[in-house]
C-alpha cells in the first residue's frame, strides 16, 4: 500500500531552490511514496512569528491549517524551521481547548520534516545515491534543535555512494541567518556567516550541505562573497545529483 | 515597601498572603552521591585537592605531625601564627608545637592587621568532600573565620571522621551553624586574560593534611 | 554603565565593537565552554539532565511562591540577629545603602562582585554621596580603574590584555606594573589588602538567599567575597527577590550546578554561607549584617506568565559563552550590565520596552542558550514573547515598534496568504530583478535589502515548481 505524501514546500525553497523540490518529488516517488501538491499553500507565517507579529502569524496559519486540513496523511517539508513552526508555534497561536487549537496539534503531529520522514518513517538511510566527493554537514539550529533531527540528515548522507563525510568544525553553531535577524543586525549575522564560511574552508570539502533553505542562502551567497570554490547544497541535491527529475 | 513588594508579589501569582507552597516534588531532588570505603575517600579528597594546586599529606600520628609542622615552618617562612581552638588543635597542641618552632601565635580577636600580619592561619574541618576536594569550615567562638582567610598559608588539619560522601551530609551537620564556607583549593583567578593565577584575596597556599590518630 | 540607560540601540553598540572583541570573548568561552562539557561527560549526560531539570523545578517552585518564601527568610535572618530592608527600585536601596554608611560615618567602602548593585548604579550613587567604593574582584577593580562596566559577568575584564591592565596600573595607581598576571594580580592584592583592613562597610550581593535558614550564599573565587562579608565592622548584602531558594536541599541541586555550568570548576574556590552576624565576637566577623531584598523590576517580570521563567536564572554566564551572538559582539554591545542571552531578557523586561526593544532581536534563535542553561529557561521562547510585546503590545506594555511597521506586517501577510498575489508577485520579482541578477545572483540592492547585500549576494528569484508540477500532472 502505497504511502501518500503531501507536499509542504516552504516559501524560500519554492522561489529560491525549485530543483530541490523536483528533486524532493523525484526522491519519494522512487522510494515508492505517492507524492501530492495541495496548490493552495503559500507561507506557514515563521517571519512574522519570529518578528513578534503574532495576528498576521495567526491569519497565515489558520490559512495553512486551512489548505493542510483538507489533507490526510503525512505532510512532508524539505526544511526544518518550517515545520518547526508548523509543530510546536502553531498551537502557541491558538487558545488551548478551542477548535483550531485541536486543528493545529492534529495537523503538526503528521507534519514530518523530509529526512525525519525518510530515516524515521520509512525506516530508508540508503536511496541508492551516488556523490563522489568530499563532503562536510551544517546542523540548522530548528532542525537540530526544534526538531531533535541530529542524527537523520547525517545517516542519509553515509548511505550515499562515494561521500567522504568531513565533521565540520563548528556543526551545531548558528550560521547568522536567523530570518530577520541577517536585516535587522547585518553586521553580527556577516560576523557569524564569515566564522561559518571560515570553518567549512578549513575542512578541504567540495561540497556544504544543509537542510534548510534559509542556511544555504546564508553560507551560498558567503562562499560566493568569499570567491570560495566550495558549493552549499541542500542534501536532497546530494541525494539525487545525477538522476534529475523526472 | 516591604508591604508594597510582597503585595505586588502576591498579586502576580495569584497567591493569598500566608498560603504554605505545596512540598516540593521529588523530581527537584538528587540523590546524593555514594560513598566508596573509607581509604578510597580518603585518597580521593587528596587527589582533588592536589589538582587544585593544595598541598596534601598523609599523617598517622602525632609525631608525624610534629615533623610536618616543622618543615612547613621553614618552607613558608612562618614568623607568625593564627588558629583555631577547637578540642583536636588543642588536644594535638599546634600552638605548642609552632611556639616550640619560635613562631609568634597571635589570637584571631586581636586587631585585625595583627592577624594580617600572620604568615599562617591554622585550622581544623566540619566536614570534607571527596568528589570536589572541598573542605567545609563553620564559624563559632572556636573558629573564627578571619584564621583561614587573612593569612597567606591556610593549614586544615582533618581526621577521616570528617569525611562525607556528599553536600547533603554536611549542609545537615552545618545549615543552623550561622556561617560557613566551602574551601575548594587556594584562591584564585583568571581574570587576567584568562591565565590561572593563585593568591588573590584569599590563602595563596592551602595545606590538607589527613591526620589518622584520633 | 552603572545607571539605568533609557535607550539601547543595539545596532550602534554593535557598529562600535572593536576587532580585538571578538578574538578574546571566543577565547574565553571557548576555555569555559570546554572545561564545563569535560565535567558534564565526567558526571554522564543522564545525571545532568536529571540535575537539570531538578534545578528547574526548585527554582520555579521558589519563584511561584515568591511571598512565602520571602517572608520566612526575612524572618530568620531578623532572628538571627540581622537587619532587613526591602528596596522597590534602584534609587531605594541606594539610599538604604548611603544611610548605613552614613549611620557608621563610613568613608570607604569595599565591594565584591554583584550583578545586581551594577544595575541599581549603587557606585555612581555612593562616590556621590562622598563615600568611596572600591571594587575588590579583580576583574571589576580593573574595569572600575578603566571607567567601565563588565564585558562578562563572569570575567568582567578578559577582553583587554595584560599590557593594557600594566599600562593601567601605572596610570591610575602610580606602581610600576610589569605585564605579568602573576605579578599584576599580586599587586592587586596587595593594593586591595590594605583596603580591605581600612574599610568601614563591606558590600556583596549574594548568589542564593535559603528561605529556610536566612542564608545568603556567595559563590566566588578569590577570596574578596570572603574579605568583604568578613572584616568591615559592617556587612550589607544587596539581594535580588528572586534569588531566593526554599531549602538546603534545593540549594545543593543549584550548587551543584552552578560553578560546572560557569566557569567548568565543580564547585568555585569560596561558597560562603552567612546567616545573620556572628553570634559571638569571638568568631570575628562584622558586627551588623544587613540584607536588602531589591525589587527593582522584578515583580513586573512576576507578572506575565509567559516570561516569569526569566526569573529562574541563576547567573552562571552559560548562555553568554555558547551564545553565537555574544561570541561576535562581547558584552558592552547590550547597553547593560548582565549581557547575552539573560542579559537581554533582563534588561528588555527591567528597563521596558521602549528603552530596550532593541534586545529581544539580537538573537537568531539558535536555542543554544536553551539546551545549556542549568534551569531550563526556554529562552527562545521567552525572546519571542518580548518581541511580540515590543511590536504588537501585551497585557503589561504597549507597543514600543511604530505603527507603521504593523501596517507594513499586514500589508506583506495579505501578499504572502493570498494565494494568486503570492504567485503574481512571484513572477512580478522574477521579472523586475532580471537587470540586476549575474550568474543566478544578485550583488548590490538597494534600500533595506542592501541590508543583507552588504555582507553577501541575495539569490535570484527562480520559482517554477508549480508550472513543472502542473506539466506533470498533465502528463499522467
Amino acid at each position: 500500500m502505497a504511502i501518500r505524501a503531501q507536499l509542504f514546500v516552504t516559501c524560500l525553497a519554492e522561489q529560491f531552490f525549485p530543483n530541490v523540490l523536483k528533486g524532493m518529488v523525484a526522491l519519494l516517488e522512487r522510494l515508492g511514496v505517492e507524492a501530492v501538491f495541495p496548490e493552495a499553500q503559500t507561507c506557514c507565517g515563521q517571519p512574522f512569528f519570529n518578528s513578534g507579529y503574532r495576528t498576521q502569524a495567526r491569519e497565515l496559519a489558520l490559512k495553512w491549517l486551512d489548505v493542510f486540513g483538507k489533507t490526510d496523511g503525512f505532510i512532508v517539508s524539505p526544511s526544518g524551521s518550517c515545520v518547526d513552526m508548523v509543530r510546536h508555534h502553531f498551537p502557541e497561536l491558538f487558545r488551548p481547548g478551542s477548535a483550531d487549537h485541536k486543528r493545529a496539534v492534529e495537523i503538526g503531529a503528521r507534519t514530518v520534516e523530509f529526512t525525519q520522514f525518510l530515516v524515521n518513517q520509512l525506516k530508508v538511510t540508503d536511496v541508492g545515491a551516488r556523490f563522489p566527493g568530499k563532503v562536510t554537514y551544517h546542523a540548522s539550529c530548528h532542525l537540530l534543535r526544534g526538531l531533535g533531527a541530529r542524527e537523520e540528515p547525517k545517516a542519509l548522507l553515509r548511505g550515499v555512494d562515494g561521500v567522504e563525510l568531513i565533521p565540520l568544525p563548528g556543526e551545531d553553531t548558528c550560521c547568522g541567518f536567523g530570518g530577520v535577524f541577517s536585516v535587522i543586525y547585518p553586521e553580527v549575522s556577516q560576523s557569524m556567516m564569515k566564522a561559518k564560511v571560515q570553518a567549512i574552508d578549513s575542512t578541504g570539502a567540495d561540497v556544504v550541505v544543509a537542510c534548510d533553505a534559509g542556511c544555504i542562502m546564508n553560507i551560498a551567497g558567503g562562499l560566493r562573497k568569499a570567491g570560495s570554490p566550495v558549493r552549499a547544497m541542500h542534501l536532497i541535491e546530494v541525494l539525487t545529483a545525477g538522476r534529475g527529475a523526472s | 515597601m516591604r508591604d508594597e513588594i510582597l503585595g505586588k508579589v502576591r498579586e502576580s501569582l495569584g497567591r493569598r498572603s500566608g498560603t504554605v507552597p505545596p512540598s516540593i516534588p521529588p523530581t527537584a531532588r538528587v540523590p546524593p552521591r555514594k560513598a566508596g570505603d573509607a581509604e578510597t575517600e580518603v585518597a580521593q579528597l587528596l587527589t582533588e585537592i592536589g589538582k587544585l594546586s593544595g598541598v596534601t599529606r598523609r599523617l598517622a600520628n602525632r609525631d608525624e605531625l610534629r615533623v610536618a609542622v616543622a618543615e612547613l615552618i621553614n618552607v613558608e617562612n612562618v614568623k607568625k601564627a593564627t588558629l583555631w581552638t577547637t578540642p583536636d588543635l588543642v588536644g594535638w597542641d599546634v600552638a605548642g608545637m609552632l611556639r616550640s618552632l619560635g613562631v609568634e601565635i597571635i589570637p584571631p580577636q586581636a586587631d585585625k592587621r595583627l592577624v594580617a600580619a600572620c604568615e599562617l592561619g591554622v585550622t581544623g574541618v566540619d566536614a570534607a568532600l571527596p568528589e570536589t576536594g572541598t573542605l567545609l569550615l563553620r564559624s563559632s567562638p572556636e573558629r573564627p573565620r578571619i584564621v583561614s582567610l587573612v593569612p597567606r598559608v591556610h593549614l586544615a588539619i582533618l581526621t577521616p571522621a570528617a569525611l562525607r560522601p556528599d553536600l547533603h551530609e554536611a549542609f545537615a551537620d552545618t545549615k543552623e551553624a550561622g556561617y560557613s564556607v566551602l574551601v575548594t583549593g587556594p584562591s584564585r583567578t583568571a581574570d587576567i586574560e584568562l591565565t590561572l593565577t593563585l593568591g588573590v584575596h584569599g590563602p595563596k597556599s592551602l595545606y590538607a593534611w589527613v591526620l589518622d590518630e584520633s | 554603565m552603572s545607571h539605568q540607560p533609557t535607550s539601547i540601540d543595539f545596532r550602534a553598540n554593535v557598529q562600535q565593537v572593536p576587532s580585538t572583541m571578538p578574538p578574546a570573548v571566543q577565547k574565553a568561552t571557548t576555555k569555559f565552554l570546554g572545561n564545563r562539557a569535560a565535567l558534564v561527560d565526567a558526571l554522564g549526560n543522564d545525571f545532568w539532565q536529571q540535575l537539570r531539570q531538578a534545578g528547574h523545578e526548585v527554582r520555579l517552585h521558589a519563584i511561584t511562591h515568591l511571598d512565602y518564601y520571602l517572608e520566612q527568610a526575612e524572618r530568620q535572618v531578623i532572628q538571627a540577629g540581622g537587619h532587613v530592608h526591602w528596596a522597590r527600585d534602584a534609587e531605594e536601596a541606594q539610599r538604604v545603602v548611603i544611610d548605613i554608611a552614613r549611620t557608621h560615618r563610613a568613608k570607604l567602602a569595599v565591594k565584591s562582585k554583584s550583578m545586581a548593585t551594577e544595575e541599581i548604579g549603587l557606585n555612581h550613587a555612593m562616590e556621590a554621596a562622598g563615600i568611596r567604593v572600591l571594587e575588590t574582584d579583580l576583574g571589576e577593580y580593573i574595569v572600575q580603574l578603566k571607567g567601565m562596566g563588565p564585558a562578562h559577568i563572569v570575567v568582567p575584564a578578559f577582553h583587554l590584555s595584560k599590557e593594557e591592565i600594566a599600562d593601567l596600573f601605572r596610570e591610575k595607581l602610580g606602581i610600576e606594573a610589569p605585564a605579568e598576571a602573576e605579578k599584576l594580580t599580586q599587586i592587586a592584592r596587595m593594593k586591595l589588602r590594605e583596603e580591605f583592613l581600612a574599610a568601614d562597610l563591606g558590600i556583596s550581593g549574594g548568589n542564593f538567599l535559603v528561605a529556610e535558614t536566612g542564608t545568603i550564599v556567595t559563590v566566588t573565587n578569590e577570596g574578596n567575597g570572603r574579605m568583604c562579608c568578613t572584616v568591615p565592622p559592617v556587612h550589607v548584602a544587596v539581594v535580588g527577590i528572586d534569588k531566593v531558594v526554599p531549602d538546603w536541599e534545593s540549594l545543593t541541586v543549584l550548587l551543584k550546578l552552578l560553578a560546572r555550568s560557569a566557569t567548568g570548576q565543580k564547585l568555585s574556590c569560596y561558597t560562603q554561607f552567612i546567616s545573620g552576624p556572628p553570634r559571638t565576637d569571638a568568631e570575628t566577623g562584622p558586627k551588623e549584617f544587613h540584607l536588602i531584598l531589591l525589587d527593582n523590576g522584578r515583580t513586573r517580570i512576576l507578572q506575565s506568565p509567559e516570561t516569569r521563567e526569566t526569573l529562574l536564572c541563576i547567573r552562571c554566564g552559560a548562555c553568554l559563552n555558547i551564545c553565537p551572538v555574544y561570541n561576535h559582539v562581547g558584552g558592552y554591545a547590550y547597553g547593560y550590565p548582565i549581557s547575552g542571552p539573560t542579559g537581554v531578557m533582563f534588561a528588555s523586561q527591567i528597563l521596558g520596552s521602549k528603552a530596550a526593544g532593541a534586545l529581544p532581536f539580537a538573537s537568531t534563535l539558535c536555542g543554544a542558550c536553551n539546551d545549556i542553561c542549568p534551569v531550563k529557561i526556554p529562552i527562545t521562547e521567552i525572546l519571542l514573547h518580548l518581541r511580540r510585546r515590543v511590536v504588537e503590545g501585551d497585557d503589561l506594555e504597549g507597543a514600543a515598534a511604530p505603527y507603521s511597521l504593523r501596517v507594513g506586517a499586514q500589508i506583506g501577510a495579505v501578499a504572502l496568504g493570498t494565494p494568486w498575489l503570492y504567485r503574481v508577485g512571484s513572477r512580478m520579482l522574477k521579472r523586475l530583478q532580471v537587470p540586476f541578477v549575474q550568474e543566478g545572483w544578485m550583488a548590490n540592492l538597494p534600500g533595506p535589502l542592501s541590508r543583507w547585500t552588504m555582507a553577501r549576494p541575495f539569490p535570484a528569484f527562480a520559482a517554477d515548481f508549480r508550472r513543472w508540477w502542473r506539466r506533470r500532472s498533465d502528463r499522467t
